[in-house]
Parts: structure tokens; sequence; C-alpha cells
């Protein structure tokens, strides 16, 4: 990076790997280099995906400053259009720079935990302590939230932003809380996602895979600005919308959902479960705990080498489960799948193999693991998030979307359609892919098992032959 | 079902509403539902932004949409077996009568102004002694509230301590 004194406009530029030279302002400088700001270089964008994908290194700083080039390329399109004055300007910058600032340690493996269900607690006999849902361990937050409170709370971060009142004006933008310039409200939500545009071509350059390549100069190239203050693309940049779309459903299929990183990041969800709160390991117990921790000193160490101790030393954990699951990560040795069933259908399907899977699981899993001589705790059942072409419009059919003033449909790409002053929903656009597979969803059930030691694992080939009919509707 | 969806699948029940997200009127009572709760103590962790309609949670959206594919003919419904805990009960049982009304329609239309008007307050957007600021900001948003309604929205949330 060149420093802000060499710049004849006062900034400073990065080289980025995706998007080439990205000018800073200074006060984008100052963000930059504040500790808080700094904890990004070590939190891996991908979770545990280098497991997988061994250069999947990169971090949430390089993905920031990448949001933040976007961003700048859209506001040279529509600032003018849209009457934004410098500060608003500034404000949207920064505000794409500092919008991932409240990420959780291995992103989202972490924030994840919330919902994760210990398989005994899932699938035991017995129910346990854990079915009365209550104010005793109130959930993990969601990140936007942690970054609301880092932004609005640490100092380095405040003075870097000008003020605390400042500090709140951006924090409000990032986490999409303002309601003062309905400008700008429009422009966030109607812009194309400048969040999905890099984390697609970042997440797949750094894989290796070509999956996530989407043509954002064409997109970018083509963006407009409406009378009425609404952003999006004219229509001959509709293939490149569509492959976005597509780049992201398929991103998903092959990198975030795959099989030996997601079953990774699980188990390493339930060993954080089954750790959090005790002294020794320094993992938050609920989102009390994490909210003071982002407001205060220890935000510096909400890293991933947090994780990364508290599994060192679990390995030693006399709890034969929380060793098994911390060794499993340390010396990636990834849980082997016993069972997948993918299914490609519509809401209106209601009976498919996934439900039929869990269902067997439910009733049968408890049989197994006594059979196999293997606690419980190391088997882990999971599902993916129902995965659309659209998720933003992801609980509607097109038609619904057509009908109705969603808020959902805000967020939906827009298209100038030939001759038209104001753009239109991507689903309002006739023979469009989305307009075709909109109400379709992919989703992969999945069973593992976390062998501890090699008797364990020879076990592997008898379980999947006993699981193999576990998908009876 | 994950913990979370569970516990939010209770709370809307805890509510007296249905799970349902059928139609747009029922995944916005669900939000702003959802919204108020949290607002009263009962957090579950979503986060909400400001959307056309007020505050809104895709976070949510995704796991509504998630418990309605495991539900939907008749599927098995893990929230059986589940109970929230009693100051969780006891908080969304005030909270009910605040949410009632007539038609869905109108519920609709009041979980709308109460999670609005909370969430311009809650976030220091506009004092909560400006209700004709707050009227003309939702005006901008396209929503026709008179001043007396937003007055009357809030101090129903501040007789139900959604405010201090």
């Amino acid at each position: 990076m060149t420093s802000s004194a060499e710049k004849p406009f006062g900034g400073g530029i990065i080289v980025d790997a995706v998007h080439g030279d990205i000018h800073l302002k200074p006060r984008e400088l100052d963000v930059l280099d504040t500790a808080s700001f700094q904890r990004l270089r070590h939190i891996k964008q991908l979770g545990m995906g280098q497991v997988t994908y061994p250069n999947a290194t990169h971090t949430r700083f390089a993905h920031s400053i990448g949001v933040l080039g976007i961003m700048a390329r859209v506001l040279d399109v529509a600032s003018d259009r849209l009457g934004l004055d410098d500060r608003q300007e500034e404000n949207l910058r920064l505000a794409a720079l500092l919008h991932d600032i409240g990420q959780y340690p291995y992103s989202h493996m972490m924030e994840g935990m919330r919902a994760t269900r210990l398989t005994e607690e899932e699938f035991g006999e017995s129910p346990s302590s854990e079915r009365t849902a209550g104010p005793e361990e109130p959930e993990f937050p969601d990140h936007e939230s942690l970054g609301h409170l880092i932004v609005t709370h640490q100092e380095d971060l405040i003075k870097a932003l000008g003020g605390l009142e400042r500090a709140e004006e951006i924090a409000r933008i990032f986490t999409r809380q303002d309601t003062a310039s309905l400008q700008i409200s429009k422009l966030i939500h109607s812009s194309l996602d400048m969040d999905r545009l890099d984390y697609l071509l970042r997440d797949s350059q750094a894989c290796g895979v070509p999956y996530g390549q989407v043509d954002i100069n064409y997109i970018l190239n083509n963006l407009k600005a409406s009378p009425g203050g609404m952003v999006g693309i004219t229509s001959k940049a509709l293939p490149a919308a569509e492959h976005v779309l597509l780049a992201r459903y398929y991103m998903h299929r092959t990198v975030y959902y795959h099989k030996t990183t997601f079953g990774m990041e699980e188990a390493c969800r339930h060993l954080l479960r089954r750790i959090r709160g005790r002294e020794e390991y320094g993992i938050p117990r609920h989102g009390g705990e994490v909210s003071e921790i982002v407001k205060g000193a220890g935000l510096l160490t909400f890293t991933d080498a947090m994780v990364d101790r508290a599994v060192r030393e679990a390995a030693h954990d006399s709890d034969q489960v929380v060793a098994a699951l911390a060794g499993a990560i340390l010396n990636r040795r990834p849980p082997k799948l016993l069972k997948e069933v993918c299914i490609l259908a519509q809401r209106g399907e209601a009976h498919h193999e996934g439900k039929g899977f869990r269902t067997d699981c439910k009733h049968r899993l408890g049989g197994l693991a006594k059979q196999f001589g293997i606690p419980l705790g190391q088997f882990i059942f999971c599902q993916t998030r129902p995965l659309r072409l659209e998720q933003r419009g992801g609980h509607m059919t097109a038609d619904e979307a057509r009908d109705m003033p969603s808020e959902q449909e805000d967020e939906l790409i827009k298209v100038f359609k030939d001759g038209e002053e104001e753009p239109t929903s991507m689903v309002d656009v006739p023979n469009t892919w989305l307009e075709v597979l909109g109400a379709y969803f992919f989703q992969a059930f999945r069973l593992y098992v976390v062998c501890d030691g090699e008797e364990q694992a020879g076990k592997v080939a008898d379980m999947r032959e006993d699981v193999k009919s576990w998908d009876k509707v | 079902m994950d913990r979370r969806q569970i516990a939010m699948k209770l709370v809307v029940e805890a509510l007296g509403i249905e799970f349902n997200i059928s139609t747009f009127n029922d995944r916005l009572i669900l939000h702003k539902a959802i919204y108020l709760a949290q607002a009263g103590g009962v957090d579950l962790g979503y986060h909400y932004r400001w959307y056309l309609r007020g505050p809104y949670s895709p976070t949510l959206t995704r796991d509504a949409y998630a418990v309605d594919l495991e539900l939907v003919g008749g599927g098995e419904d893990d929230s059986k077996g589940w109970v929230l805990h009693d100051t969780w009960r006891e908080k969304l049982n005030g909270l009910s009568s605040l949410l009632a009304a007539d038609t869905k329609a109108d519920r609709a239309d009041r979980a709308e102004l109460l999670a609005s008007v909370h969430f311009l307050v809650a976030t220091k957007q506009i004092a909560e002694r400006e209700p004709g600021k707050i009227r003309d900001r939702l005006e901008e948003f396209g929503k026709d509230f008179a001043e007396e309604e937003v007055a009357s929205a809030l101090r129903g949330l501040k007789e139900h301590d959604l405010l201090c």
C-alpha cells in the first residue's frame, strides 16, 4: 500500500488482487489503520474453507476493501443522479468499508453456533435440560448487530470516523437502519449487492474454482440511476445479472456447502457449544458475553486464533466427545460422511427424501451409536439452508413477488427495460431463469461421524451400509 | 429446526399468532411481532434493518422459510417438547394484547406502526417527544399514519415497557 503522504489527493492506493487499484481517502486510511479494523486480517473469509481449498486463506480485511472499491464505482455512476452530497458519499464509502466489522471468528462458522443442537439433544432418548428456550443464555447476535456495537464503542474507530455522532450515522448505514435519507436507503437496497459481487469473485479466485467469476465490469459499466432514485442495470446486462444468481448457486454447491468444509465447520460448532463458558477455553457462553467482548479490549482477541487455541487445548480434554471433535479439527481428520440426501424441490412438495432421512436419524441414530460403540455426540446430522436462485426473493414465488410491495423485492436486482425511465424488479422481466426457477430450492441433508482413532474409522464402511436405506419417505 | 428457529416459533405462538408465512400480511406480522418481542427483552439475536415497511430481518426471513419448509404438508414439528421459559412467557403475555386487532389486515397495520415507531426512537433517529416528526418520516416511506396514531402507538409502547 502507498502511504497517504505520498499521494497528491492525500489518500492512498491499495492494489487488490481482484479489482486492481482501489483509491482510499484519508479518513478511510485512518479507519484502516485502527486496531479494531486490523482485527479483520485475522478472520478468514471462508471460515474453514482452507481445509478443502488450501489457498482459501483470504480474509475479511481484503474483502472489506474490495467492497469499498465496488461502492466507489457505483457512486461514480449514481451519485450525481441521486443528488448525494460529499458527506453522504463519504458515509456510504465508509459504510462499505466497515460492513463486516462485526464478523465472528471464522466468520459464519462461529456465528452459526447459536443454532446448533447437540446430537444427544436432537436425537437422544430422553429430553435434556436444553428443552427450555429462555433468557439465561441470550443467543449470539447477528454480526451486523456486533458491527454496530463495535463502531459505536471502540475509541479508535470513533476517533477515526470523526466522533460518536458520525460513527452512529455510519453504523446505521452499514447495518441498514438509516431512515434519514430515502435516497441513501434506496441506493443501499436497490443497488446490486456489492458484498455479493466481491465475495463471489474473491472466493472463486482463492479456491481456484471458476463458478464465481461474474462479469463485474460489464455489470458496473451498465449501471444506471433513475430520476426516482433507483439504481439498476440496463437490459443488455441481464445475462450478466442472471449469471450472478447462477454463480452464487454453484458457489454454494461446490464451495460453501462442500461436504468436507461443511462437516468440519459443523464439528467445530458442536465442539464450541460443548466447551463454551468453560473458563479454560475462553469461548463466550452466550450473546451477552459476546456483546461485552466486542465493546471492550477483548475485541482484539476475538479472531480465528480464539477458536484455534480452544481447539488445540480441547484435544486433551477428559470428555471423550470433546477430545474427539477437537482432535478431528486439529489434525484435519474430517468427519466421515455416512450418507447424504440432496433434494431439488418446490415448496409445495411436502414430503421428500430429506425429511425421511431426518426422521430415520431421529428414530435410529441412537441404536446405531450403541451398535458400533461410538458416543452419540460424535455423530453429526446437519442440513444446509435451503438454497434458492435468489435468496432475497427466497420466500415467495415470482407471482407473489410481482403482486406484493414486498420488502425483499426492494433488494432484487432492478432492470431498466428499453424506453422506461424507472427500473423494474428482475422477476418482472419475462423469460429469465429467475422467473422459471425462482420457486425451487436445493437442500442437502447429511449424517457424519467423527472417528476417534483407527478402530472407529474401521467401522465406517459398515455404518454406511446400515444407513443406506434411511431415507424412505 | 435449529435452536433459534424453535425459539422463534414458540415466541410467535406465545404472542397468540399462528406460525404462518403464506401471505404478505402473515410475513409482515411475523417480522414485527418478533421485533417487538426482542424490544421487550425476548432476545433471539435477530438484527433488524429498515425497509419501506419498517423494521425487517433477512435472517428471520431465512429462518421462517426454513421452518415453513419443515412444517408444510404436516411435516414433523421439532418445537414439540420445547417450552418457553416462564420469564419470557410472562413478557409475551403482556405484549400479545398490544398486537391484538379484529382482522389480519388491521393487525398487520398495527404491528407495522408499533414496530416502525419503536425502531425510529430506539435507534435514536427521532426523539420520542416528536410524534409529528415520526409521522413525517414514515410519510417519506409512503406510510399514511396520522400524528395521533403515532402518539397512541408511543403510549402503547410505553405502557408495555418497550420504551423507557
